[in-house]
């Protein structure tokens, strides 16, 4: 994929703000930001749901959305919402779509197998949990085995093993030389999953790089580590204060130290940094929204 | 490029779904209900004349099929197969049937011979089908009667200003207009709404172009309309004079609203709040449907003139009755064929710019 000063408005609001960026085959590239930061304007772009105001999006080497005909069938998604017809069974939801894509029916069998729904097939939606739902959605995604997997917010509601089974699924894609896009609140999973993020703010895009160069970047102060003692207490000592790593030498020594972390710049620092809050105020927001 | 898969696809879920939504199902029956229940209240005031037949066609020529045919739609009649000549003068001597037709059991060259029994007091009505006989006989062996005899019912002067006045056929007719703007205000707005507020639009348009969506939906409001429409002709026993007429009106009625219910699905901020209220916007449109049917002069006829509802009322009465009260021609046509033309432009930009 391919973005080339990519700008998107709406009225007076500038979703998108001269955006560029590149990713490759089998990449794993993370999109972070804010609420209304433009991730969802991005995906629909590169999905060729909406046209850009001016700059140039191009995916699988086709322009979007002018050549999204040729590419249909080479790209998928996994929307933030659930929109599966809750009216309808798992089974019928896969069989559209591989009516759509023009694919045999048995397909939709097969993903369903691979998102471990096989036993539900037959039931209607409505009546799903929101990780069975979630499932789905990953199970559409995967129908055409798509060249480009745009994932926004995928693991938003998820329980921790049905998140961990899309993590290991979308590795695996990856490795079978698809490109992953993926947005995300959690900074972790950008950080175990993702090769190279950018972060978006207001419609910028403040800074592009691997997890650990972005981390690097912020280590300007020298590293520290947390201990845990046998008895329960812990400190933190700084490795450039003589007395404290002298006391850790004592400790270590003295073997009572029951475990030690080393601290250094997460994505969420350097994302606060640069965008001056975390996401994590975003879910505050909507939490005091309800 | 759009791509007829994809196309069929969407409205197979359509179709699939409707029977699953409550909302779209009372929609979509209530006017058919409608249409049963004032067909079975307003009695046909157009009793027709009727007349008792007896049957002998041992042969199976055919003979009954052929004189009901001949006596058309200006006579009931009323057939008995009877075994032989004897059980049929018997019917006839009791006054059981106004007369018997009586056939050899094989045909001769160019006709079929009969007896005709007749009783002595028989009604004007039987003696009129009695006359209708031997073109029956003629046709029931194989040939064409020597001259083309049509009988059609005159209704008497005075009486019927628009031919179709009876409470039961204005009522029916009211109701089918009625069922398709339910059907392309309501149903077609409902489905596409709710697509949009759920986010399965999005998850289509991956797959789909927005056209073929939109397609889609209105081939389903197609479907819903004049298989509603139908459905309501065939329960109520509907005379409709000229069906091609007739469904052509529905179809043009459906065609120039569905790209306004496709908007209304669009814009409107979701599904339940157009089946809470959407209603009420569509009651006064059924009544300026209705208004061609009572009102001759003023403002208001110039005001039905311009809309589609109205001359596609119009449209459906000249199919309905014989008579072809509005002699509504491509005046009517124009206008409904304008207003499709003007939905489906507005339609066309609207989903342009809000890029579905």
């Amino acid at each position: 994929m391919e973005v080339e000063d990519l700008t998107k408005h709406y009225g007076a609001v500038r979703a998108l703000d001269g955006v560029s960026l590149q990713t490759a085959p089998g990449e794993i590239f993370g999109l972070l930001g804010h609420n209304g930061a433009g991730k969802s304007t991005m995906i629909r772009i590169l999905t060729g749901r909406a046209k850009p105001t001016s700059g140039r999006a191009r995916v699988l080497g086709h322009d979007v959305p002018r050549d999204l005909e040729a590419i249909r069938g080479q790209i998928n998604l996994v929307a933030e919402t659930p929109n599966v017809y809750q009216r309808a069974t798992a089974k019928e939801n896969l069989e559209l779509f591989c009516t759509l894509y023009g694919l045999p029916k048995k397909r939709g069998a097969e993903a369903l197998e691979q998102v471990r729904l096989s036993s539900v097939a037959g039931r209607k939606v409505k009546t799903f949990s929101t990780g069975m739902r979630q499932r789905l959605l990953l199970a559409r995604a995967l129908l055409n085995s798509p060249r480009v997997l745009f994932l926004d917010e995928p693991t938003r509601g998820l329980d921790p093993r049905s998140a961990r089974d899309l993590r290991e699924t979308v590795t695996a894609l990856a490795a079978g030389g698809s490109t992953i896009f993926l947005t995300t609140h959690d900074m972790n999973e950008a950080d175990e999953l993702c090769q190279r993020v950018a972060f978006l703010a207001e419609g910028k895009l403040v800074a592009l790089d691997t997890p650990r160069a972005l981390k690097l970047s912020l280590a300007s102060t020298a590293p520290a580590v947390d201990v845990v003692l046998d008895d329960g207490s812990d400190i933190r000592l700084k490795l450039d204060e003589p007395q404290d790593t002298a006391r850790l030498q004592e400790l270590i020594a003295a073997r009572t130290v029951r475990s030690m972390h080393s601290l250094e710049p997460t994505l969420a620092d350097v994302f606060i940094h640069l965008a001056g809050r975390s996401l994590e105020d975003d879910r505050a927001d909507e939490a005091n929204q309800w | 490029m759009v791509n007829l898969r994809r196309i069929l696809a969407i409205l197979v879920k359509d179709l699939r779904d409707t029977g699953r939504d409550g909302r779209i199902i009372v929609l979509l029956l209530l006017p058919i209900g409608m249409a049963v229940f004032y067909n079975s209240t307003f009695a046909d005031p157009k009793e027709l004349p009727t007349t008792d037949v007896a049957i002998v066609d041992s042969g199976g020529h055919g003979v009954a099929r052929e004189l009901r045919a001949a006596a058309g739609k200006s006579v009931k009649v009323h057939l008995r197969q009877t075994r032989d000549a004897a059980s049929a003068r018997r019917l006839v001597a009791a006054n059981d049937v106004d007369f018997a037709v009586v056939v050899a059991p094989t045909v001769r060259e160019g006709s079929a011979p009969a007896e005709v029994l007749v009783a002595e007091d028989a009604s004007p009505t039987a003696q009129s089908v009695i006359a209708l006989v031997p073109d029956a006989l003629t046709r029931a062996a194989g040939h064409e009667p020597p001259a083309q005899t049509q009988v059609r019912a005159v209704a008497a002067a005075g009486s019927q200003p628009y031919g179709i006045d009876e409470p039961r056929a204005v009522t029916v007719l009211l109701v089918i207009v009625l069922h398709i703007v339910f059907v392309a205000m309501m149903v077609v707005p409902i489905q596409t709404a709710e697509e949009l507020e759920t986010g399965t639009f999005g998850a289509l348009r991956l797959a789909a172009s927005g056209p073929e969506i939109l397609a889609a939906k209105a081939s389903a409001g197609f479907i819903y309309g004049l298989g509603g429409v139908g459905l309501i002709v065939v329960l109520t026993n509907l005379d409709v004079h000229d069906p091609a007429l007739f469904f052509g009106a529905a179809f043009g009625l459906i065609a120039s609203l569905v790209a306004f219910g496709l908007l209304m699905g669009l814009l409107w901020p979701n599904s339940n709040s157009i089946n809470t209220y959407a209603s009420f916007l569509l009651v006064p449109l059924v009544g300026l449907a209705g208004a061609v049917l009572f009102v001759q002069s003023g403002i208001l006829v110039t005001i039905l003139d311009v809309l589609p509802f109205s001359q596609a009322t119009k449209l459906l009465a000249d199919g309905l009755s014989a008579q072809t009260p509005f002699h509504a021609g491509v005046g009517s046509w124009a206008v409904v064929a304008a207003w499709s033309l003007v939905g489906y432009v507005i339609l066309a930009r609207i989903a342009s710019r809000r890029e579905i």
